[in-house]
C-alpha cells in the first residue's frame, strides 16, 4: 500500500506518502495559501521521497474539510482527479479528526482527558469536535473516542460544553490563535493545554495515518464519490433557506 | 494520438458552466460536454459564487468521463490538457485548474493554461474549418465586450473594450429591471423580437470620436427612469418595447464600433465570439452594416458561443504548436487581462 494524502484546508498546504509499514515522507508548502500552485510539486516531492512513482500509488487521500472552502476544493479536486487518472480509489479523512489525532501522543504525554481540534470560523465561530483520550493500558495503545460532534459552534457554546466535564481539556488548531484570550477567560488555569505552533495546524502527515487505518478497514471511494466537508452552506442557500434572501433578488425569481 | 489525430482535451469552469471536450488537430469537436447550472443559479437570480465553485467540484470528474466517452477515446490518448485559468470567478477557475493539472501529472501530458476570451475567439476554428487569421474579433459576453485584433493563432490585441458594464451585464441588469429575470441576455433577445425597437429612444454612448471601448452602464438607469416616470404617468409599460430597444441601443453601437475598427486596420472579416454573440439582433445589424463595406461576419453556432471546452481545446492546440507549455504551478487568474 501506498497512499498520497493532501492537507489543504489550513494556512499552510502539505503532501504525504505512508506505506504498509506506517512510514511517512512530507512535502510543505513554503508560502500560506499556495495551495493551487504547489499542490502538484509537494505531492510530486512527497512521492519521490517516498522512492516510489506516482504509478505506485494504491489511494489517494485528502483531507476534506472543514476548513478553508477554497483549500477544500483544491485537495479534493486534486485527490479525485489523480484517482481519476491513476484509477485507484480515494479517502476523505476530517480535517479535524487528523488533527486530533495529530496531538494525540502529546495529549497523553500532558495527562489530558479531552482533545479539542478548532479551527477559526470567524466572528466567534468555530469548526470544533472533541475525542477522549484512551489509553488501552495492556496493549499500550493510545486512541480517541468521540465525545462532541464535529460541527459549527460558537467559541463560548463549546468552552461552556467542555468547562462542565471537568476535565483536562487539550486545545489544538489556528482556533487557538483566535481565541486564546476567551479560553483564558472561560476554564479555570490548569484545566487546559494549548498544543504549540509545531503541532497545531493541520498537516498531511496526520492525514496519511488516518488514511492508512481507513484503506484497511476498506474505507475508500470512487474518485467521484470523494466529498467535501464545508460543515457550513453557501450564504445565499441559508439565506434561501431562511426566507432573508433580498427581496430584489427574490423578484426576479418568479 | 488516436487514428494519427492530435487529441486535446479541453476543460472550462470559469463562470456556471462545468464543460469539457475532446477535439481533433484543434479544429475537429470529437466531444463537448456541458453541464450548465443555469436552473440552480436561477433560484438566486444570478450564478452565485460559492455555490458555482461547489456544483464544479461534484461536477467535474463526471464531465470529464463523460467527454472522453463520447469522443470514445481514453485518456491514454489524449496528446494536450488544455484549460481555462482565467479571467472568472476564482472558486470556480480553481476547479478546472486542479483537475487539469492533476491529469496532466498522472498521465504525464502537455499542459496549457488558456485565456478564457482567446477562447472564444477559437471558437470560430471549430465552426469555420478554413478560418485563419488575420481578422477583427468581437467578443461579447456576460463579462467582457471587446474588439480584438487578431494578426495571428496566438496574438490578440485589444483595441477596445468597455470602461463599466459589459454588454451582458447591461442586458441582465435590465432585465431584472423590467422583470424579465435571468439569464438576461436570451430573455431580451426574445421580448424583443415582439416589440418595437423605436419605442423608446435610448442614448446610443459613442465615447469620444475614434474610441473603440464601450458603456454602457447608464443604460440601466435609462430604463430605471423611463419605467418611474411612465408609472407616475399612469401608463402601461410595455417590456417587449423597453427590451427591443434598449437592445437596439447596445447592439448598433456594438455593430457599429465593430465595423469602423475592421476598416481601420483592414481586416476583411469581422469574427463574432462570446455569449452575446448568439444575440439575433447584433448578428443581423452587424452583417447588414459589414456588408455595405465588403466585410464578411463568422461567427460560431449558439453552442460553441457558450462557455464551452472545446474552444478552450482549439485555442490551447495553437498555443502548443507555438512552442508554449504551462507548468504545474499554474494558478488561477480571476483577472487576467485579454
Amino acid at each position: 500500500m501506498n497512499i498520497l494524502a493532501l492537507e489543504t484546508t489550513g494556512r499552510y498546504g502539505s503532501a504525504a506518502v505512508i506505506n504498509d509499514e506506517g512510514m511517512v515522507w512530507c512535502a510543505d508548502s513554503v508560502n500560506e495559501m499556495n495551495h493551487l500552485t504547489d499542490i502538484i510539486s509537494i505531492s510530486d516531492k512527497a512521492i519521490s521521497l517516498a522512492g516510489i512513482t506516482k504509478k505506485d500509488l494504491t489511494h489517494v487521500a485528502a483531507s476534506v474539510g472543514p476548513g478553508s472552502f477554497t483549500g477544500i476544493r483544491i485537495g479534493v479536486t486534486t485527490a479525485r482527479t489523480l484517482g481519476q487518472a491513476l484509477g485507484i480509489p480515494c479517502i476523505g479523512v476530517s480535517s479535524l479528526e487528523a488533527m486530533a489525532y495529530r496531538v494525540l501522543e502529546d495529549a497523553s504525554r500532558n495527562n489530558a482527558d479531552i482533545v479539542v481540534p478548532i479551527i477559526n470560523a470567524r466572528r466567534h465561530q468555530t469548526y470544533a469536535g472533541s475525542w477522549n483520550v484512551i489509553f488501552a493500558m495492556d496493549a499500550g495503545i493510545l486512541s480517541l473516542t468521540e465525545l462532541h460532534e464535529e460541527k459549527q459552534y460558537m467559541i463560548e457554546e463549546l468552552l461552556g460544553q467542555l468547562k462542565e466535564t471537568g476535565s483536562v481539556i487539550y486545545f489544538t488548531g489556528d482556533g487557538i490563535d483566535a481565541y486564546e484570550s476567551i479560553i483564558r477567560e472561560t476554564l479555570p488555569q490548569g484545566s487546559y493545554i494549548l498544543a504549540g505552533e509545531d503541532l497545531r495546524y493541520q498537516h498531511a502527515g496526520a492525514v496519511a495515518e488516518r488514511a492508512l487505518k481507513y484503506a484497511r478497514a476498506g474505507r475508500t471511494v470512487a474518485y467521484d464519490d470523494l466529498m467535501p466537508e464545508y460543515m457550513r452552506l453557501a450564504e445565499a442557500e441559508m439565506r434561501l433557506k431562511e426566507g432573508t434572501l433580498s427581496d430584489k433578488i427574490r423578484r426576479t425569481i418568479k | 494520438m488516436k487514428h494519427d489525430k492530435h487529441l486535446t482535451l479541453g476543460i472550462e469552469t470559469s463562470c456556471d458552466e462545468t464543460a469539457v471536450s475532446v477535439v481533433a488537430d484543434g479544429r475537429e469537436v470529437l466531444s463537448n460536454i456541458i453541464s450548465s447550472q443555469i436552473s440552480i443559479h436561477t433560484e438566486f437570480g444570478g450564478v452565485v459564487p460559492e455555490i458555482a465553485s461547489r456544483r464544479h467540484l461534484e461536477n467535474i470528474n463526471d464531465v470529464i468521463d463523460a467527454a472522453l466517452s463520447e469522443a470514445d477515446v481514453t485518456l491514454e490518448d489524449i496528446d494536450l490538457i488544455g484549460v481555462t485559468y482565467g479571467p472568472g470567478l476564482v472558486g470556480a477557475l480553481l476547479i478546472g485548474v486542479a483537475a487539469a493539472k492533476s491529469l496532466a501529472y498522472a498521465c504525464d501530458i502537455p499542459l496549457i493554461g488558456v485565456n478564457h476570451m482567446h477562447g472564444h475567439i477559437a471558437a470560430n476554428y471549430l465552426e469555420h474549418p478554413d478560418l485563419e487569421p488575420p481578422f477583427m474579433a468581437l467578443v461579447v459576453s456576460g463579462g467582457h465586450t471587446n474588439i480584438v485584433n487578431v494578426p495571428d493563432y496566438n496574438r490578440c490585441e485589444k483595441i477596445g473594450g468597455t470602461r463599466d458594464d459589459a454588454a451582458g451585464e447591461a442586458f441582465d441588469k435590465v432585465a431584472r429591471v423590467i422583470g424579465l429575470g435571468y439569464p438576461g441576455g436570451p430573455k431580451v433577445d426574445k421580448a424583443a423580437r415582439e416589440g418595437n425597437r423605436d419605442a423608446i429612444d435610448f442614448k446610443r454612448v459613442y465615447l469620444e470620436p475614434g474610441s473603440y471601448d464601450f458603456s454602457f452602464s447608464g443604460l440601466k438607469t435609462q430604463a430605471l427612469n423611463y419605467l418611474n416616470t411612465e408609472k407616475q404617468a399612469g401608463r402601461e409599460i410595455n417590456v417587449n418595447d423597453v427590451a427591443a430597444s434598449f437592445q437596439e441601443a447596445v447592439v448598433e453601437v456594438i455593430a457599429d464600433k465593430a465595423v469602423n475598427a475592421a476598416l481601420e486596420f483592414g481586416q476583411k472579416r469581422i469574427v463574432l465570439a462570446g455569449g452575446v454573440a448568439s444575440n439575433t439582433r447584433l448578428r443581423e445589424l452587424i452583417s447588414e452594416k459589414a456588408a455595405a463595406h465588403g466585410i464578411d461576419v463568422l461567427r460560431p453556432s449558439p453552442i460553441l458561443c457558450t462557455d464551452n471546452g472545446a474552444m478552450i481545446a482549439s485555442a490551447a492546440y495553437y498555443a502548443y504548436r507555438a512552442g508554449e507549455r504551462s507548468g504545474y504551478d499554474l494558478d488561477a487568474v480571476p483577472g487576467l487581462e485579454f
